[in-house]
Parts: C-alpha cells; structure tokens; sequence
C-alpha cells in the first residue's frame, strides 16, 4: 500500500524534471500541421487578381451549405479576377461549417484554402459569416501565374488564324 | 401513317412510319446522343453524333422480298458505315445497334473533336449545369483528348447578337439549331453563318441585331453555353434556382412559364412545356417582361391621403377607411353611385371577388375592364360563344385544319401564337391571313387576302356569301336566330358587287370559302384591327362559323386575341357593365367605363375603385374625373398616374407573388402558382377585396342599416349555375356574408360553383390535368431538353366548352345595323397594339429599349402626296382634336391608312379618336 503510493508519488517527481508537454495557450501557440484544415482564405495569384471566378462550384459541394456565392460580371476596365465573371458576394458561415475540405477539392482555381488558422468563436450567430472582405488576402499576398484556362478566360481576342495556317 | 417494326438494340418496336431512328430509339427506350437535331425541327445531320450502325433486311433482287436464313429469319445486310440516325428514317426490318464498337467509337471521336476547338468554361458558363454537351461528354465522352490545349481556338469572348442574347463564338458547336429555329419556326431568319473552317461562326443578319420577338428561345435549344441570355447573366448557377410553375399574363395566349427564383428573387424566366397552349417555347415579352416584380417601384405598403399628401398607413386603417367611404356613398346616394375598374391581367380569383363585392355588397353593377378611352372597342362575347370546343387542342391540327386569322397581328397581340399557327401550316393546315395591311404573318400564309381598308365587313359579307354559295345553311346546326335576315342581307348585292367593295376578287373571296366548306376544323383568329371595325364584323365571324358547321365542335372556334393576360377570364367573371359572371346579361346596362367620367363628373358616380388600370395616363378624362370624384380607391403594382390621384392607394401582390387562375384566349383555365411571398406588405387583389367586404357586411350587420344582400345574383336572368349557389351564399351570409376564404383555392371552387361554364374548374382538378408519363423527363430526355424548358406538374388546364355546346346560349346571325359615318377626312386612323409598348408590366426589363418612339406610319403614297418625308411631324386631325407625331414612311401600307401604336406613353390617342376607328385629315407641320 504504502509501497505503491511512493511509486506514484515518484512518477509525479519525475515529470517535474521534464519538458512539459502543454503549451501556455493562448501566450504560446502550437504549430499545426501542414494540412491542417482551419479557417478558409480566398487567394489571390501574383498580379493581385482574386483567384475567386464566382461559379459556386465550392458551395454547390459544401455538405454543409455553408457557403453563398452571388456572381457578377467584370468590369473589363477594372477586372477583379481574370475572365467575365468574378464573387461578388462570398460568404462562409462558420458555424455550419464542417471543416471537411470539400470546397477546396471542388475549386478550379484554388481560390479557397482552408488555412491553419484555427480559432473561431463569436459572441453571436451573425458574427460567424464571414465575408468576402474578411477571407480574401491581401493583394500582395498573391502567389502563382494564372493557369492557361483562366488566362483564357481574359478578353483575350486571340487570333484564330495562328491556329489554322 | 402505317407503322413499321424495327429492332433497336434488341428491343423490336412498332414506330409510325417517317419516324427517324433517333426519335425511334427513344420510344425503345434506347438513348442515341446528339446536338444539331431537335425534335421540333428538320434534321440536317450537322454535327455527326447521332452516328448508329444500320441494317435492313437484305431483298432478292428478282422477287423483292427479304431473303431468309437457315432459321427463317430475315437476313439483316449491315450498311457499310455508321449512318447518321437523325436523318435515317425507319423502315421495315430495320435493325438499328447503337452500342457497337465502332459507334462508341465515332461518338467518342465526335466528342473529342467538339472538344477541341470548345473552351474549358464551364465554372464561369450560365449553360454549365444544365448544358448538353457536357451531360454527353459524361456519358459518351473519352476520358482525355490527344490535342494540344494551347492550340483551342480562340476568340473575343461574348458579342451581343442583340441587346437580349449574347453569343460567345468559342463555345459554339456550329449546329445550327438557332439558325434553323429562327428560319423554321419563327421565320424571323436573322441568324446566319459566316466565314469557314475554324472562323466559322454565327452572326446576326439583320438591323436592329437578332430583331426577332422569340430570339430567348434559341438561347434554350442552343446545346452549349454559346448562346446565352443577357439578362440572366452570371446571375446564378442552374442549380441554385427553385423553379416556380406559373402563367404569364402579358397576353392572352397564358403561356406556361417557370419563374426560376433564388432567394425569393427572380433569376430568370423559363418556358413549361404546355403542348396545348406554347408548346416548349415563349415570346421574349414572356421572358424578359416579368422584371417588373422585382423593381424597385414596387408598392410596399398601403398609403391613405393625408392633407393632400399620400402617406403611407396600416391595411387596417387603409381596408376600415376604404370601407367606411364606401358605405358611406353607398348609405348617401345608393350602391350606383360606386363603381369599379379592374384590369384584365388580374387572376379569376380577384376578379371575381371584385365583382361580387360590387354585385352583392354594394349593389353596384358599374363595372368594367376597360378604361373608357374612345379606341376601345365592344367587349368580345362570341370568343366564348362560339370559342374552340372541348377538347381542342393546337398541338394535334394539321391537314384538314383551316385557319382565318382577320384583322390581326399576332406577333404583336398574341406572339406565341405565331408559332403556333406555323406549326400547324407545317402540319398541313391551311392558312388564311386576311388582312387591310400586311403583317408579319402573311409570309406563312396558303393564302393572303388583302381588302381594302374599312371593307372589313364588305370582305366578311363577301366570304360568307362565297360560303353559302358552295354549302348552303343546311350545316348551320347550333340554336340560332335570324337566318332569314342574314340571308337577305348576304343576297342583297351580287358576290361581284361585294368583292368590288372589299378589294378582293370574287374568285379570291370563292377559293378561300372552298378552303373554309372543305375543311375538317375551322379556327378563326381576330384581332384588335378586325374589333375595331365594329361589333358587326365579329357578328359575322360567328355565321361564317356556323355556316360552315364548325359551331361548338371541338378544334374549331373563335379565338379573340384580346388586350390583357386574364381578358377573357374578366370576361367570363362578368366583370363588365352589362352582364353578370358566365355572360348572363343584366336587365338594364349600367354605367361602363365609357360613360363613366361623365358620371363622374355630372355626380352620378362619387366613389370609384380602379384595380390594376391606369386611366388617369391616358385619358384627360380619367384624371379630370378623379380629381372630381368624392373618394377613389387605387389597387396597383405601382404607384401609377392614377394612384397619384387616389385617396387610397393599396398594394397589390404581382403574378408571381399568389395563386391564381387565369382563362387564355382559347378559354383554357390554367393555375398559376406563388413563386415568392407577397413583396412588402402587398396582398393579393382578392384579399384586399375581401378585406374591404369583410368589414362592410360587419359594420352593416352591427349597425343594422341597410340590409347585407343575403342572396345571390338577384337578376332573374341569372344563369342556372349561379341560382344553384344561392344556399351557399346565404349560409355564409349569417356570419360574414360569405366573406370568408382563407385561400385563392376556396375562390376558385365558388366560382366554380357559381360562374356558368366553370363547373369543375377547382385546384385540385386543374393539378389532375398533368398527364404523367406522356411528357416530362424520359430516358434521354437531357440531350433533347435539358436547358430548353421544364416538364409541366402543374397541369395542361382546362378547356371550357363552348357556351354554344352547353345549349344555353344562342347565335344571333341577324347583321347588325352598321353605323354609317358621316365625316369625310381622308384618312383612317387605326390604333396598332404593339408587343413592347407602354405596358407598365415591362418596366425594369430590356425590353424597355425596344420600345418604339411615337409615330404615325403613312403609305408612301399619301406621304409623297404631301411631301411628307420620314421623321417629318405631322398633325392629324380628326373632329375631336388633334395630334402631333413624327411620321414614318412604310411601304407595304395601303392608301389612306394611318397607323398610331396605341398604348404607347405620351401619345395622346385619346385627343383625336372618335371611336375605335376615326376618320383624320393630315398636315404636315412646318417648323
Ligand atoms: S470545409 Fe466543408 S463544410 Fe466547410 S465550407 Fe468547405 S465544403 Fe463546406
Ligand atoms: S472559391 Fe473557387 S469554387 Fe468557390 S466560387 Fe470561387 S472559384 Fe468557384
Ligand atoms: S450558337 Fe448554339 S445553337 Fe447556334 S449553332 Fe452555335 S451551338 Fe448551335
Ligand atoms: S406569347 Fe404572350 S403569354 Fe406567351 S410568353 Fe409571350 S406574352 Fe406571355
Ligand atoms: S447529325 Fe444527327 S444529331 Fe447531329
């Protein structure tokens, strides 16, 4: 009896000598892994354009439906993304949202990445929509040239000559 | 047609003869892909995806008959290559494979070739979703494709075609269904191809671009995304849309439309099939024109006149003052001094509310549809005496079929039928177009037949007379009167006589009597130009009818192409001065809108009620005498010129916002369902009447004044199915004078109880009229439909008989007396219905650029005459005033015609007409 409760009293002294495994949270803050699925961002390419073209393909496979999309056309003058169309409304809500990658999958343009950020609460149900504003990164923070099928899907009057002589 | 037997995939089947093997494999159950061909069209074997391997029995080349094998059975000699199914039709013995290798692999080379020159578009394509050629890349596809990406041609991404449709070129498959769509069947061939090899691509042809009043329809039977419609773009995915079944009421053809909303907003507009009324198609007034219940005008609340402001205010406050002002009137001067407008685009339901509230708690019978303007002409009762008989179905006539259409336009008045009456011509029918000017129409026409202007009724004589030279009266077989007058009248002037008088040779007039003696069904179609000429001229459409003995049969009747979505339902719920609900007459006409601004004015009238009209825009009249009158109630979608002048302004729920009935031109019942909450605080119109009703008949009982009309229809006359509701009427009447529905369904059954003709027509059996399995989706059906229009749940509606075939009614065949004018101006104005003119209803969409600026078309030979040249102004003149417009020079007018749009904003019409037909002079203003 007696014997036991040393042995139990010499394991907690030999954890006090150890690294704890614990972190301070929210003072300090653990790494997550590469493929971690946290909060969506909505990126951009490197020319700042949005990735975003607006087809709803990523609400369209969200299970969970929390995803609103409501198209509009570019003003050629003033693109916000390459090709016609762009979001003109994008919106998660967070509450309903599963975290199960669905949209990134379904996304030609890779425009929505679940990142690594994880801490999500809000003080009302309204507060967990997220919006456009809110997901899309800055404009410096583009990475990548737009793929051939979103550059062609610029106004970009090719001639169609080039092809057949 | 004989039917042959042929074996699709080892499935033997019996198909009609001339069947083609496509459409063949489809009754088998077995799907063959395509793009180019459509079931409504010609095939032209464009695009090569139909390709199946064919067999038919081989022949002895000495007996020509199939030689048999060891078994007995025929011997199937395959044709050496694969044929193109869509421009193969069966015969007997066909052996058809459509799973071969060697079709799997033609269709997987069509598909990749298709591919190659087709951009990968379909996250940013308003086609992706519902598009074709994705749905077969799918299912017969390869899985990847041995071209280069970079080498896809390339193209400027959208052109406009037209304002309305946009094409992309990249996306085009070049399988000419717009094409032929627009040259086949609504021969407006304004598209084309242009250039060759991979330039190859469709242009517009004509100017204004892609002129066409049924242009949205190419943007359904396009089998990619290359056609797309500018007013739904990007404005949704297909699958985000929640479709709601409803009726169009821009004209009275009802067309079946889907309003396709998301978020209780409309995206967009899309045709149900309805074989009976539109087939799969709508007019681009239908798609386009319902814009007007999302915009921003809207009513939202009810507004009540405060210190000469309207100031918005509560339905109850809004309902108890309407209600109070009304009693009040009603106590001072009698239930004659109230009066009612409703306009003819309202549903049955309201309309039938609005006139028993008038009939049986205000004892007023002032009502109307119309707005009393001079150019309006007599209500139309014989489109439902003698209107199309149970059973009749556009769908089905073809040969043997005849059909006069007078004195219209459709493509104006009632587009959809234009494509309707080219079916049938296609079919075989015959196709009399008769008329003073030329219109769109006479092009598909067996035979024109142009009088002169103002002989409408010389013509009419002339043709009957033709008629009863060849047959007689002896088929003259429904209950009718006054043959003896009619026949004097007809053998008053010899046929050379009358055929001078109209312009129309006697030869013509007797070819097109043969035409109508000869034929098995006979449709007459009549339109604004043919009723303005006078109530004698329908008169005698209705003998021509029953002379030739087509009266109350099925497939043969009346159509009256009238103004206003609902005009024949107002007609039939009796809103009008001079008869009650089922055409039952009043002893005693009251006072119609016609009279009713003078009424106004001279005090015989103090309270008016206008529901969905606006009199005041048109009419110096109108607005005087509401200005003048004690109290005006306003139910409207907007705040119109006569809401401004309403003590009341209440507002009312849009088409797409309840349920309803509405009666089309044919008189087919066909319900209409809510596709959004009412917007704002907006109430559909039978609600607000009820509202209205609801606190008349309890402030009469409380106060026990005057006495609730506890009974029906107190007219003796009224007809048999009114008395039958009497019991009804006075059961309710105890609690709340039979005021109280809770929905456009419990409308719907009083009036089926009560309103003549109506029998039967409940909710519950127009949702039984869908006949499940004979139309919808079926096997393959994507490759014919997806995108192009939507299987109908909600019912083909119902054909009313004829009032002729209930054996009620009677035929008046004795002439009118003509009217005979004494004013001696050169001219004869006539007022041209047009399809996108002011109607309020086409406010917010597109269409509104296509709204002709005011003009008076001349001849050009009365305009050269005058040295009048196109864009100069000129003034018309007539013995009530005078107009202003520029004018138009058009060739193919007749001498001494001058066509005004009517209902255009701004044109004061009103100023000059006498009547529906007014004689003016004309001069040129020199500035
Ligand atoms: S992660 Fe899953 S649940 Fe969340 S928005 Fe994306 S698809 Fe929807
Ligand atoms: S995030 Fe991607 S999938 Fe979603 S709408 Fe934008 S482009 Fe389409
Ligand atoms: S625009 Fe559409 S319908 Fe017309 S040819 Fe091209 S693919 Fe066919
Ligand atoms: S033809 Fe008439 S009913 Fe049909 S869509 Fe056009 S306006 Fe509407
Ligand atoms: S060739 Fe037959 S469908 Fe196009």
């Amino acid at each position: 009896m007696l014997g036991e409760l040393l042995k139990g009293l010499g394991t907690t002294l030999r954890y006090m000598f150890r690294q704890p495994v614990t972190v301070q949270y929210p003072e300090v803050k653990r790494p997550v892994r590469e493929r971690f699925r946290g909060r969506h961002e909505l990126k951009r390419f490197a020319d700042g354009k949005e990735r975003c073209i607006g087809c709803s393909l990523c609400a369209a496979a969200c299970p969970a439906d929390a995803i609103l999309v409501v198209p509009a056309e570019n003003d050629p003058a003033n693109p916000k993304s390459h090709g016609e169309r762009y979001a003109a409304t994008y919106e998660i809500n967070m509450l309903r949202c599963i975290f199960c990658g669905y949209c990134e999958d379904a996304c030609p343009t890779n425009a929505i990445v679940l990142e690594h950020q994880y801490e999500l609460s809000f003080y009302d149900r309204r507060s967990s929509i997220y919006t456009k504003e809110m997901l899309l990164v800055p404009e410096d923070q583009g990475h990548g040239d737009p793929p051939p099928i979103l550059q062609q899907l610029s106004r970009r009057p090719s001639p169609p000559a080039q092809i057949d002589l | 047609m004989p039917d042959v037997t042929v074996t699709i995939d080892g499935v033997t089947i019996q198909v009609p003869s001339g069947t083609n093997v496509v459409d063949a494999a489809r009754m088998a159950g077995v799907a063959v892909p395509v793009f180019c061909y459509h079931p409504r069209m010609q095939p032209v074997g464009m695009c090569r995806m139909c390709l199946v391997q064919i067999g038919t029995p081989r022949l002895d080349p000495a007996t020509r008959q199939p030689v048999l094998d060891d078994a007995g059975r025929p011997v199937i000699q395959m044709m050496p290559k694969l044929q193109t199914g869509c421009t193969t039709p069966v015969s007997e013995g066909m052996v058809v494979n459509t799973v071969a290798d060697e079709v799997k692999f033609a269709q997987r080379g069509v598909l990749e070739f298709l591919l190659t020159s087709h951009p990968l578009d379909c996250p940013v394509c308003d086609k992706g979703g519902e598009c074709p050629l994705q749905n077969l890349t799918m299912q017969w596809g390869p899985g990847m494709s041995r071209f280069d990406y970079n080498d896809k041609v390339h193209f400027e991404k959208p052109v406009p075609l037209g304002d309305l449709i946009y094409l992309d070129r990249e996306r085009c498959i070049l399988c000419s269904r717009c094409v032929r769509f627009q040259d086949e069947l609504a021969d407006d061939p304004v598209l084309g191809f242009d250039n060759r090899g991979r330039n190859w691509m469709i242009i517009s042809k004509s100017d204004p671009p892609f002129d066409s009043k049924f242009s949205g329809n190419t943007t359904d039977i396009c089998p990619v995304g290359a056609l797309t419609s500018s007013d739904f773009r990007f404005r949704a995915r297909v699958w985000e849309l929640d479709s709601r079944p409803v009726v169009c009421t821009l004209c009275p053809v009802g067309c079946n439309l889907s309003l396709d909303m998301r978020y209780n907003q409309l995206m967009r507009v899309m045709p149900r099939e309805n074989g009976a009324v539109n087939d799969i198609w709508i007019c681009d007034k239908g798609r386009y024109g319902h814009r007007f219940v999302d915009h921003e005008s809207r009513l939202t609340t009810p507004m009540l006149r405060r210190d000469g402001q309207l100031v918005p205010a509560s339905w109850d406050e809004a309902l108890a003052l309407v209600a109070e002002k009304l009693a009040a009137v009603r106590q001072a001067h009698g239930g004659s001094a109230i009066a009612g407008l409703a306009a003819p685009r309202l549903s049955n339901e309201d309309l039938y509310a609005f006139q028993k509230l008038f009939r049986e708690v205000l004892e007023s019978n002032n009502l109307d549809q119309r707005i009393g303007a001079p150019g309006e002409p007599a209500l139309d009762d014989l489109g439902a005496l003698l209107g199309p008989g149970t059973g009749s179905d556009l769908a089905q006539l073809g040969a043997g079929t005849t059909v006069l259409v007078l004195g219209a336009d459709p493509e104006e008045e009632a587009p959809l039928y234009v494509l309707r009456l080219r079916a049938m011509a296609r079919r075989g029918a015959r196709l009399l177009v008769a008329n003073l000017r030329p219109t769109k129409l006479d092009r598909s026409a067996s035979t024109r037949l142009r009088y002169r202007a103002g002989a409408e009724l010389a013509f009419l004589r002339g043709l009957l007379r033709a008629l009863s030279d060849e047959v007689g009266t002896d088929r003259l077989t429904v209950k009718s009167s006054g043959l003896d007058q009619l026949r004097r009248a007809l053998f008053a002037t010899s046929l050379d006589d009358t055929a001078a008088a109209c312009g129309v040779s006697a030869a013509d007039l007797k070819a097109a009597a043969a035409t109508i003696a000869s034929a098995e069904h006979l449709l007459i179609f009549y339109g604004a130009e043919a009723r303005s000429a006078g109530p004698a001229v329908v008169e005698t459409l209705g003998a021509l009818l029953a002379l030739a003995g087509k009266a109350g049969q099925s497939n043969s009747g009346l159509i009256a192409l009238l103004p206003g979505g609902n005009s024949r339902g107002a007609l039939d719920m009796g809103v009008r001065p001079d008869a009650r609900p089922g055409y039952a007459p009043l002893a005693q006409p009251t006072i119609g809108a016609r009279d009713l601004w003078n009424a106004v004015q001279g005090g015989r009238v103090r309270a008016v009620w206008v529901a969905g009209l606006d009199p005041a825009a048109s009419l110096p009249a109108a607005r005087a005498a509401l200005d003048a009158a004690e109290f005006v109630v306003v139910q409207d979608l907007f705040l119109t010129e006569t809401a401004r002048l309403a003590d009341v302004v209440l507002p009312a729920a849009s088409v797409a916002e309840r349920d309803g009935t509405y009666t089309n031109a044919e008189r087919r019942v066909q319900r209409s369902r809510q596709a959004r909450p009412p917007i704002g605080e907006s109430r559909p119109d039978w609600q607000i009447v009820q509202g209205v009703a609801q606190r008349l008949v309890q402030a009469w009982v409380a106060t026990g004044a005057p006495a609730v009309p506890a009974k029906g229809p107190k007219d003796g006359k009224g007809a048999r199915g009114a008395r039958g509701g009497v019991e009804v009427g006075a059961v309710a009447v105890a609690e709340n004078g039979g005021w109280d529905y809770l929905t456009a369904a419990d409308v719907a059954a009083e009036i089926a109880e009560r309103v003549p003709g109506y029998a039967g027509v409940t909710y519950p059996a127009l949702a039984a009229t869908g006949k499940p399995g004979s139309w919808g989706r079926q096997v393959n059906e994507a490759i014919y439909y997806d995108g192009t229009n939507y299987e109908n749940t909600e019912g083909v509606g119902i054909k009313l008989p004829s009032l002729i075939e209930s054996g009620r009614a009677s035929l008046n065949l004795a002439p009118l007396p003509v009217p005979a004018t004494a004013d001696d101006r050169p001219l004869l104005l006539i007022a041209q219905p047009l399809a996108y003119d002011g109607d309020p209803l086409l406010r917010g969409s597109r269409l509104e650029a296509h709204v002709p600026e005011p003009y008076v078309a001349l001849s050009r030979a009365d305009a050269e005459r005058q040295n009048i040249r196109p864009g100069d102004i000129v003034r018309l003149a007539s013995s009530a005033g005078e107009l202003a417009l520029p004018a138009r020079v058009v060739d193919d007018l007749p001498q001494g015609v001058a066509l005004v749009p009517a209902n255009l904003a701004g044109v004061g019409l009103a100023t000059v007409q006498t009547g529906p037909r007014t004689r003016v002079s004309l001069v040129k203003v020199v500035v």
